[in-house]
């Protein structure tokens, strides 16, 4: 083929997606990264600011103190997920691949079907069930003789966090079963049976053989919930407005930068300090993903069968 | 070592039966291939043997001691399956040891039992080794390794040549004859390759619709099949069928004339029969008299010293021939074929041989 005709063919196949890429991700992340370099005078111009924002951000009292918030907020709620998500997802993983289940495909959608419902619905309808006023949670209780055990959750500085990682947990639990349950799937049936008959056990075998060939899709799990969870906003926004209350005490990275960016009541939006925040979200997702490339990943082993 | 009987077993998939009322033993020591086409049931019957199917009626018992209600590690039994099933996780050593380890083997024993079977598979040098570092051939013998390592009573073979090439089939085939020879070991096998059925085997179990058709040694069930299910499966090209009826003296073939045979006692004048001949007992000879019938060449396949004609007779029955050296036969060539009568085979309306 000759040169000219291979690179118009190039630009033909590669062309729309390099141009929808560096338009819609390259342009605004790098833009993003630009800006926390100025700062905005009240005057409108710009100004070369070097780190300033970010000295800023880590340092003056009045930023740093909501910036540490957020980021243990953001914390917590990965780990919430990382040990409740992950492990259900996993079990259920496990229980759908049963040999002898019955109604596999009814579980499997029945499960999935809060992650394809708008997280607007779900905040929704969670603020109604646990409404202290009028929700059926503290009925539900009630009913079992429990109903001292309700509180208003997510009123409550000490469990909002806890209980809207729960809710995100409940509504994003099937992306994990699935992608595990692909995995098992994938997983021989002759090798489950060679070890049976080396005496092992359903749980054995699960734990000995399939366990250790799934670890690969565990991992992409875990990365998947870390990037997900540290670009989380929508839920916390849904529920608990922009000022992810009460008292900040469900406040995250996305939420922090929502209202510093486009300012929120009394706040005014700032720009250049919220392209900061974006940049420090985009630093710690980095640093989250390379870890897990370089210390994690490559002591995986791939298999294939 | 110990011998395996099994007694009016049976299987059921709901409604579907996979397995009727097999009788069957393996004597202590012997090489058993189960053979039929896919679907026959040969794979469940071996997995019932193995514990890895419930069956639904009868019973297998290993070594005198009824097995139906053991797990498959309690049994006594070591399988090697078609896709190999090495865990791909573990090496090479810790794959043959694996069971043994479950068992609660002391270390020591493990690592002799292992450095053992790795001895008489020359499998020495890959013990560090992961299955995917190795070819096929040598998972396959890995494979066998860990059924060694296990002691069994019992080797249950699913298939394990079918994943590999012809050279290499060739190849394990002789060294699983070898190892059978060398451990003394009862092994029941299961194929879909005559081949292998016929070269590995103290005794063959034609199945078909998950039943026992026929079982006995090799060349029994070629010289005498006891139906024209086993005359069919048995031996390559396939036995010619050609149908026909009982007649004073012989079969009549119809447009093909008669062929005059002595009938087995008691066949009754009239009754559709089928005669079979192997191809290797049909020979290409110009001229008239005895067993010969007219015939057009259809087509020619060479195979170097032998090849097979096609050959369509006056009836428009097709039967294969075989020949040897050179002919100058082509295709549309009018010629005869002769039938050796002391290899004719009878079977009556029912399928079954008669005399």
């Amino acid at each position: 083929m000759p040169q000219g005709a291979y690179l118009r063919l190039l630009l033909f196949f590669l062309g729309p997606a390099v141009l929808v890429y560096t338009l819609f991700s390259i342009y605004p992340l790098l833009a993003t990264i630009l800006n926390s370099f100025y700062s905005r005078q009240s005057d409108g111009s710009h100004l070369w600011a070097g780190l300033g924002n970010f000295h800023t951000l880590l340092l003056d009292p009045t930023w740093s103190g909501p910036f540490w918030n957020a980021l243990k907020n953001n914390v917590i709620f990965f780990l919430i997920h990382m040990s409740v998500q992950n492990p259900i997802g996993l079990l259920l993983a496990a229980l759908l691949s049963l040999p002898r289940l019955r109604f596999r495909a009814t579980y499997r959608t029945l499960i999935f079907m809060p992650t394809m419902l708008s997280v607007v619905v779900i905040g929704f309808v969670w603020q109604l069930i646990l409404s202290p006023l009028w929700g059926i949670a503290r009925m539900f209780l009630n009913f079992f003789g429990l109903g001292f055990l309700f509180a208003p959750w997510l009123g409550v500085e000490s469990s909002a966090l806890i209980t809207v990682s729960l809710i995100s947990v409940w509504q994003f639990v099937g992306i994990p079963m699935i992608l595990i349950y692909t995995a098992l799937l994938a997983i021989p049936d002759e090798l489950i049976d060679a070890a049976t008959v080396d005496g092992l056990n359903q749980f054995q075998a699960f734990m000995w053989v399939k366990l250790p060939l799934i670890w690969p899709t565990i991992g992409l799990v875990s990365i998947l919930t870390f990037v997900n969870n540290f670009n989380a906003f929508d839920l916390i926004y849904a529920m608990k407005g922009a000022l992810a209350g009460p008292n900040f005490s469900t406040d995250i990275m996305g939420t922090l930068f929502y209202r510093t960016f486009f300012g929120n009541q009394l706040q005014l939006g700032n720009p250049a300090m919220g392209s900061a925040i974006a940049t420090m979200m985009l630093i710690i997702i980095l640093i989250g993903v390379m870890a897990y490339l370089f210390l994690v990943q490559r002591r995986i082993q791939r298999y294939s069968f | 070592m110990a011998e395996v009987v099994i007694g009016k077993l049976s299987k059921s998939f709901g409604a579907v039966e996979v397995l009727k009322d097999i009788d069957l033993a393996v004597e202590d020591g012997s090489f058993v291939v189960l053979v039929g086409p896919s679907g026959c049931g040969k794979s469940t019957l071996l997995r019932s043997i193995a514990g890895l199917e419930p069956v639904t009626g009868g019973s297998i018992s290993i070594g005198g001691r009824e097995v139906n209600g053991l797990a498959p590690a309690q049994r006594g039994i070591a399988m090697v399956f078609q896709s190999y099933a090495l865990y791909p996780h573990m090496d090479v050593a810790a794959n043959m040891g694996f069971g043994l380890k479950f068992a609660g083997a002391p270390k020591a024993e493990i690592a002799a039992r292992v450095q053992e079977a790795a001895r008489i598979l020359q499998l020495e040098p890959l013990l560090k080794r992961r299955p995917r570092e190795l070819s096929g051939g040598q998972r396959q013998r890995v494979a066998i390794g860990r059924a060694i390592v296990r002691k069994p009573q019992v080797f249950l073979f699913d298939e394990p040549l079918s994943n590999l090439d012809a050279a290499l089939r060739v190849n394990t085939r002789v060294e699983i004859a070898r190892l059978h020879k060398m451990l003394a070991a009862t092994i029941v096998y299961v194929t879909h390759d005559q081949v292998e059925a016929m070269t590995l085997a103290d005794k063959i179990v034609v199945m078909n619709h998950g039943r026992i058709e026929q079982q006995g040694k090799p060349l029994d069930l070629y010289y005498r099949p006891a139906n024209l299910f086993v005359a069919g499966f048995i031996g390559s090209p396939a036995m010619n069928f050609l149908k026909g009826e009982a007649v004073a003296g012989g079969v009549g073939l119809g447009a093909d004339g008669l062929i005059s045979l002595p009938l087995p006692p008691g066949t009754a004048p009239g009754a559709h029969v089928t005669l079979g001949i192997r191809p290797e007992h049909m020979r290409i000879a110009a001229g008239e008299g005895g067993l010969r019938l007219p015939a057009t060449v259809d087509l020619v396949e060479r195979l170097g010293e032998t090849g097979f004609v096609h050959l369509r007779l006056a009836s428009g029955a097709v039967a294969i021939a075989e020949i040897r050296g050179e002919t100058g036969l082509k295709t549309g060539d009018r010629t005869h074929v002769a039938l050796d009568p002391a290899r004719l085979h009878l079977f009556g309306a029912d399928g079954r041989r008669l005399g």
